[in-house]
């Protein structure tokens, strides 16, 4: 055989079902004195299968911890028959689990495990998204009172948003703590979620719909700071400017904010 | 012999677990090798501890996903990454595996062996020269552990990484452990493996344990180093002289003073060997 065909062959087996090779595959190879060719593929086999499922349990602790050993097993190796890793590193293979369950689960199962499982690869990619130029409470102090009018933000690229039907936070919250699990059940209202790193800690926090309206403002309508002083004043009347100060403090303090297009 | 190739000592595999405590306690650590793919990413915590140890030890940069054998064209995207990273962590040498780890269709995530065959050598020899044009430096390449063989070889693996070596410049890791999970899977003595490399290729040596299921062994990081092992390498060293030596667990994490007392005990038969090798010399 040549190379690149016994290299097909090998693939083949190595992502296919069974542990049990082709006869083409099997009799390429020669195994030792007391390891034989089908003990020796199917250690090659297992590694593939147990390398990619700990990719996921390590990717998805909370939806482990809500569906239980057998049954994660059952659906990442569901995940990892139809979605082959693709990137070079195991950091990306995970990415398609959200998508993935929302279409494998019918959907009233599928809903907030889904949701659960983007919250978890959000977590991901807060954790190594690049630095970017976050602001800072001293950036703020320099800024000359002419600028502040305005004064455009964006996003931090670490600052992951998402818009939550299910209580996943708390699913989260409870693999994390390793606290009895709640059961999943959808919000009255949807939720906000925003999770971003700080210096290097992935933190997360849930916002009230003002703030959430006041921050989708800034990063997809590009308010600048006098614009959000003036939608906030439906609300807070003459208020406005002190609540968005305060919310602009607060915002810096938690690393969420980069200096956008002024 | 090896003794040309400057010598780092007694290195450690840098791992998570440990970041923090290695910026606390600088232990009495050589240097440290990094896995190059962990760090491959824009921005967090992997790349803030990379830095802030690199001010404090050399580094050496040890790649999983090359794919030097595999069946596709070298991804560019990974070796600009790769050079990206080499050019931020400025390690003594940038090493990978003898094997494939990714197919036609996918990426297989594992090292999977070659046949030692003219057409692989031929083909991993010119592939070699292309990573080594991208990263301007030769290219260090382990032996890995296998579970099976083709029936096809043309070579023993020694001689494949000697042919290799000479056909591509190429520099070795010889993972010992690796050598002798391999000749127990295989049947063949590790130390003719060891005495059939070119000794002045050799560039560092690789320690870590395995898991030995009696009628095989499987390399698995998650133990101490074997009794077996440790004698294999304390013959190797003799043979070659000073080589950097690096002890790598990438499992079952031990509290960090019992992988330093583990590094210390290489350090000890290492240095007594040399000692005695030299007196004899």
């Amino acid at each position: 055989m040549r190379l690149n065909e016994w290299q097909q062959s090998f693939e083949r087996y190595l992502s296919g079902a069974s542990s049990a090779a082709d006869v083409a595959l099997g009799a390429s190879l020669i195994g030792g004195p007391t390891l034989n060719v089908r003990t020796g593929l199917a250690i090659y086999h297992n590694a593939y299968q147990a390398r990619l499922q700990e990719v996921l349990r390590g990717d998805y602790p909370a939806v482990l911890n809500w569906l239980g050993d057998e049954e994660f097993e059952r659906l990442a190796a569901a995940y990892i028959r139809q979605n082959p890793s693709v990137h070079y590193s195991l950091r990306w293979f995970g990415k398609g689990f959200e998508a993935f369950i929302r279409q494998h689960l019918v959907p009233e199962q599928s809903a907030p495990l889904a949701e659960l499982a983007a919250l978890e690869w959000a977590f991901t990619l807060a954790f190594d998204a690049p630095p970017g130029t976050p602001l800072t409470v001293q950036d703020m102090a320099e800024l000359a009172p002419q600028d502040w009018p305005t004064l455009q933000v964006r996003p931090s690229p670490s600052l992951q948003w998402l818009e939550c039907a299910f209580n996943s936070v708390a699913l989260w919250r409870a693999a994390k703590d390793e606290t009895q699990f709640p059961g999943g059940t959808a919000l009255d209202s949807p939720s906000v979620v925003v999770i971003c790193r700080n210096e290097l800690v992935c933190q997360y926090r849930s916002l009230e719909p003002q703030e959430a309206n006041a921050l989708k403002g800034l990063f997809e309508r590009d308010w600048n700071f006098a614009e959000l002083c003036s939608e906030l004043t439906v609300i807070y009347g003459e208020g406005a400017p002190l609540q968005a100060v305060t919310w602009l403090k607060q915002w810096i303090h938690e690393g969420w904010l980069q200096r956008g297009k002024s | 012999m090896s003794a040309s190739l400057p010598c780092l000592g007694y290195g450690l595999g840098l791992r998570s677990a440990y970041y923090q405590q290695i910026l606390d306690q600088s232990p009495a650590v050589d240097w440290f090798e990094v896995v190059s793919e962990n760090f491959m990413v824009p921005g967090g915590k992997a790349l803030y501890y990379l830095d802030a140890i690199a001010e404090r030890y050399p580094l050496v940069m040890h790649g999983v996903s090359l794919s030097i054998g595999g069946p596709h064209a070298l991804d560019p995207d990974y070796l600009q990454q790769l050079k990206r990273l080499a050019d931020r962590v400025k390690p003594a040498w940038i090493s990978d595996h003898l094997c494939w780890s990714r197919g036609n269709a996918h990426q297989l995530h594992d090292l999977l062996p070659l046949p030692y065959t003219e057409e692989s050598l031929h083909y991993v020899a010119g592939r070699v020269r292309q990573v080594q044009d991208v990263l301007q430096r030769p290219l260090v390449l382990e032996n890995v552990s296998s579970y099976v063989r083709s029936a096809g070889d043309d070579f023993s693996e020694w001689e494949f990484l000697d042919a290799l070596s000479r056909l591509s410049d190429c520099e070795l890791l010889l993972d010992v452990n690796n050598v002798y999970v391999s000749s127990r899977n295989h049947g063949f003595d590790p130390w003719t493996f060891i005495q059939g490399l070119p000794a002045h290729k050799i560039r560092q040596l690789h320690l870590a344990g395995h898991s030995d299921y009696g009628d095989y062994v499987i390399d698995t990081h998650d133990h101490p180093v074997s009794d077996p092992v440790w004698a294999l390498y304390q013959q190797t060293l003799d043979y070659l002289g000073p080589v950097a030596t690096l002890l790598e667990r990438d499992d079952h994490f031990p509290p960090f003073e019992e992988l330093l007392t583990e590094l210390q005990k290489a350090r000890e038969l290492g240095e007594s060997v040399l000692a005695r090798r030299q007196k004899c010399a």
